[in-house]
């Protein structure tokens, strides 16, 4: 089939065929920056935390005393969480991977004295978090118990100016041995933090995701045995069977009350609550643009519709004359596929353009990244089809229309 | 204004020839029309000045306090606008700006003195003229006073929220309340207040979006004195960041914010002066370890700096403009279509006498119908869209709300939308030369 004689129709409807190349324009360059971030969205609620997710309750209290006797409270709290039927695993933990607030960092250096820090880690510590969390130890070993120390004495030590009372070994995630040591056996090695406290890695666990700061790098954690109380922020970190994860919160809350009625519940919920809570906005992000990419496929093939409509209805007279001249049904059909196939082609280079300059937009003013160059060809593809799809019907029943009209004169 | 009830007249008859076109076309520019009404919506509600008049003086204090090195502190690389007690009391006690304060929010058990009635509620601590400066609107009392503040008297402000639930009344002066470990006595009652959007304490409140209702101000002397302390003990030295909730253990801690009132920019730079002469002061006295870096942010530059507001909501008013650009544009080629298709009563109309520019007016006034009937259509449309926002699990979901003020540039926006949309294609259509109109039709 020819082509010329389709650019010589539409340019006689120059106005009309415009809007409508600007239009898919507009929906290739929105769509298309759209999905990406859709994608980007969806990258970051997929970030593996590294612990066992759907076993994880998390509650956490907050004293309104002095917090003198925490440290029997929080014994006594933890032994009492073990005895509820269905709990496997009772961990008190300063904080967890996707959560928002104050999370506890340091400054990492590979040699005492370092001027400036070589990153920042995200400072993991508590009671028998290792296992609670279900980590995957790669390498070395998990904590024993004569390494713990309580955070209050550690704390008291560093006021006095001494680092005795610190824990000296330290876990690390797999991402920060590689990033510190590329290549290199991490176990053994040494490094230091705060005012040169030296750390010696003990054991090398898979994925321990931080709490939040994801730009300091989401692998840079580090565990410390270090015990520390329900007073001092720690939540209790209980691991059960998924099934089991309502009732042993709902247990956990009732003896925790019924130890001391006089405290705050800050946090009670499983773990899969509080990282959805952390994503919820991604989440709603990615929930809008999906909707908007819906709308803008749809207004468009509409509108392709509606005008393609127009013109059979316009050409009922030209159609006629075609098919009287020996143009099959099939001619007429492909006439204007075709036309749309150019229309949507010639929107697409120009959306290809406005994409990539709606891109530039965006990651001036919103830290995005640039849009990668593969979305456009599959943007392309999709309203490809769109154009096919929405034109099908007004070109079946140009198709339909018989010879015969170009007998009459209206 | 007979031609235009004419036009009205014809646009009505051609629109009935057409129905699913009409149709199309105006439930194409509802839907574009209120899905940017609802972004904008959002975005209004969350930008311009959380206490208007008064916040565009506001200023916060950062210098990097920090008094012996934290092993668990990062680098300062950002600033950091939460002091030390002794700090703030001291630039407060100063008095360089026009008027300043220090603040910090707290939770309460607040009750009445024979504990019958009682409310944990959310309030602020706070030194120097907190109520005066942040314009909070009195209905009974006043304000502390410096010597009741020097002298940690025990006093409180209440709203009249809280004096309602506790006695009956909101006129509650004079009566006393239980907080913490201590007795104080009521000495004025405000109006419900908070801001549009949350700027005080802001590192505390992540996620926070919008101001809440703050209950009590107590002075901080006496508030830590009788056991009621901050919500959250910020970053305290030489330890790990440990949030002690509600802890009254805040010597070592850095959980207070200064912020100062300057009406000129001179006066700013006036203030920066004292500010860099003061931290400088106490670093080479060796009491801040670091070189403290003192600034001092606007209020709007220190919600920017924060992120106060989520990208989200920008991005999300972007989005709906380019959709709705895009629905504009199809209803445009729609038209086009639509007023080409009749060139031939449009000739009949010229050879009759109508001059183009009575053509051009008709059709223009036939699209800002369709515009209006638009956002008619999208009215409900945007009330659904707003109530679709308040659902989602998201910080600004309450701002999400229906206002007149959105009707009225809802009407403005349909009605622009539908002339903006016809202008092309009736241009389009009053071009064509009569007689050869007349000889297609």
């Amino acid at each position: 089939m020819d082509i010329l004689p389709i650019l010589a129709s539409l340019r006689r409807h120059k106005v009309t065929a415009l809007l409508l190349i600007l239009q898919i324009a507009l929906t290739c360059a929105i769509v298309c920056n759209a999905v990406f971030l859709i994608s980007q969205r969806l990258h970051r609620m997929q970030l593996p935390s590294g612990m066992a997710e759907h076993e994880l309750v998390q509650i956490r209290l907050g004293s309104v005393g002095d917090g003198s006797d925490a440290k029997s409270q929080t014994q006594a709290d933890v032994a009492a969480l073990q005895r509820i039927p269905g709990v496997q695993q009772v961990a008190v933990v300063n904080q967890l991977p996707f959560t928002e607030g104050d999370a506890s960092n340091g400054d990492l250096k590979l040699k005492p004295g370092q001027q400036t820090s070589t990153l920042t880690v995200a400072q993991y510590f508590g009671q028998n978090v290792v296992s609670t969390m279900g980590l995957h130890l790669l390498a070395g070993r998990n904590f024993q118990p004569e390494e713990y120390v309580d955070l209050d004495t550690a704390l008291a030590s560093l006021n006095n100016g001494s680092a005795q009372g610190f824990p000296q070994t330290v876990i690390i995630t797999k991402g920060l041995a590689e990033r510190l040591w590329p290549g290199e056996e991490a176990l053994g090695k040494t490094f230091y933090l705060g005012g040169d406290i030296p750390f010696r890695v003990i054991g090398v666990v898979a994925d321990l995701a931080r709490p939040n700061q994801f730009y300091n790098g989401i692998e840079n954690s580090i565990l410390w045995p270090m015990r520390l109380t329900f007073a001092e922020g720690g939540s209790y970190l209980i691991r059960c069977a998924p099934g089991a994860r309502r009732a042993v919160l709902k247990a956990g809350l009732a003896k925790l009350k019924e130890l001391d009625p006089g405290r705050v519940v800050l946090e009670k919920r499983t773990y899969d609550d509080a990282r959805s809570a952390f994503f919820a906005h991604d989440s709603a992000m990615s929930d809008m643009l999906l909707s908007v990419i819906i709308a803008l496929l749809l207004v468009t093939g509409l509108g392709i519709v509606g005008l393609a409509s127009f013109w059979v209805g316009q050409r009922r007279r030209q159609i006629g004359v075609r098919r009287a001249l020996g143009a099959t049904r099939g001619d007429i059909l492909r006439y204007f596929q075709i036309e749309n196939f150019l229309i949507v082609g010639f929107g697409i280079v120009l959306g290809m353009a406005m994409a990539y300059g709606l891109s530039l937009l965006l990651m001036q003013h919103y830290a995005l990244p640039r849009l990668p160059f593969g979305y456009l060809p599959l943007g392309a593809l999709a309203l490809w089809l769109l154009g096919q799809c929405a034109v099908l019907a007004p070109a079946l029943r140009a198709a339909a229309v018989p010879p015969v009209v170009a007998t009459r004169t209206v | 204004m007979t031609m235009f009830t004419y036009y009205l007249e014809l646009a009505w008859r051609r629109c009935r020839q057409n129905v699913p076109i009409v149709l199309l076309v105006v439930l194409t520019m509802a839907i574009g029309i209120a899905s940017c009404m609802t972004a904008t919506t959002i975005f209004a509600a969350l930008s311009g000045e959380p206490l208007p008049g008064i916040s565009d003086h506001l200023y916060v204090v950062t210098m990097d306090s920090r008094t012996q090195g934290d092993a668990n502190d990062a680098a300062y690389d950002t600033p950091q606008s939460l002091l030390n007690l002794r700090d703030a009391k001291a630039l407060v006690d100063a008095h360089h700006a026009d008027s300043q304060f220090a603040q910090a929010q707290s939770l309460a058990q607040v009750s009445t003195t024979d504990g019958k009635h009682s409310d944990r509620v959310i309030g602020l601590l706070g030194y120097g003229s907190l109520l005066s400066t942040l314009g909070v609107p009195f209905r009974y009392g006043r304000p502390w006073t410096e010597a009741e503040q020097t002298a940690h008297a025990p006093v409180v402000v209440i709203d009249a929220t809280l004096a309602e639930k506790l006695f009956g009344t909101s006129d509650a002066v004079g009566r006393s309340v239980t907080m913490g470990t201590g007795t104080f006595r009521i000495i004025g009652v405000t109006a419900p207040w908070k801001p549009r959007m949350q700027f005080l304490g802001l590192t505390q409140n992540a996620g926070n979006l919008l101001g809440q209702d703050m209950q009590f101000y107590a002075p901080v002397g006496a508030a830590l004195d009788h056991g009621v302390g901050p919500l959250n003990t910020g970053k305290c030295a030489k330890s790990a960041p440990v949030v002690n909730f509600q802890s009254t253990h805040v010597t070592h801690c850095r959980w207070i914010e200064v912020w100062v009132s300057l009406d000129a920019p001179a006066r700013a730079s006036a203030y920066r002066v004292f500010l860099t002469h003061y931290a400088q002061a106490q670093h080479q006295a060796g009491r801040f370890v670091q070189e403290p870096k003192p600034r001092l942010f606007g209020t709007q530059a220190w919600m920017d700096r924060l992120k106060a507001i989520p990208g989200d909501v920008g991005l999300n008013v972007v989005l709906a403009g380019g959709f709705l650009l895009l629905c504009m544009i199809n209803v445009a080629g729609l038209l086009a279509a639509r007023f080409l298709r009749r060139q031939g009563h449009v000739a009949i109309r010229r050879a009759l006498g109508a001059s183009r520019r009575h053509v051009f007016m008709q059709h223009l006034v036939e699209a800002g119908a369709l515009g209006m009937a638009g956002g008619v259509l999208a009215l409900p449309l945007t009330w659904l869209g707003l109530w679709v926002v308040r659902m989602q699990p998201v910080a600004y979901a309450a701002a999400a709300q229906f206002s007149p003020g959105v009707f009225a540039i809802l009407a403005l926006l349909s009605l622009l939308v539908g002339l903006a949309v016809g202008i092309l294609p009736a241009w389009r259509v009053c071009r064509q030369p009569p007689a050869l109109q007349i000889k297609l039709a």
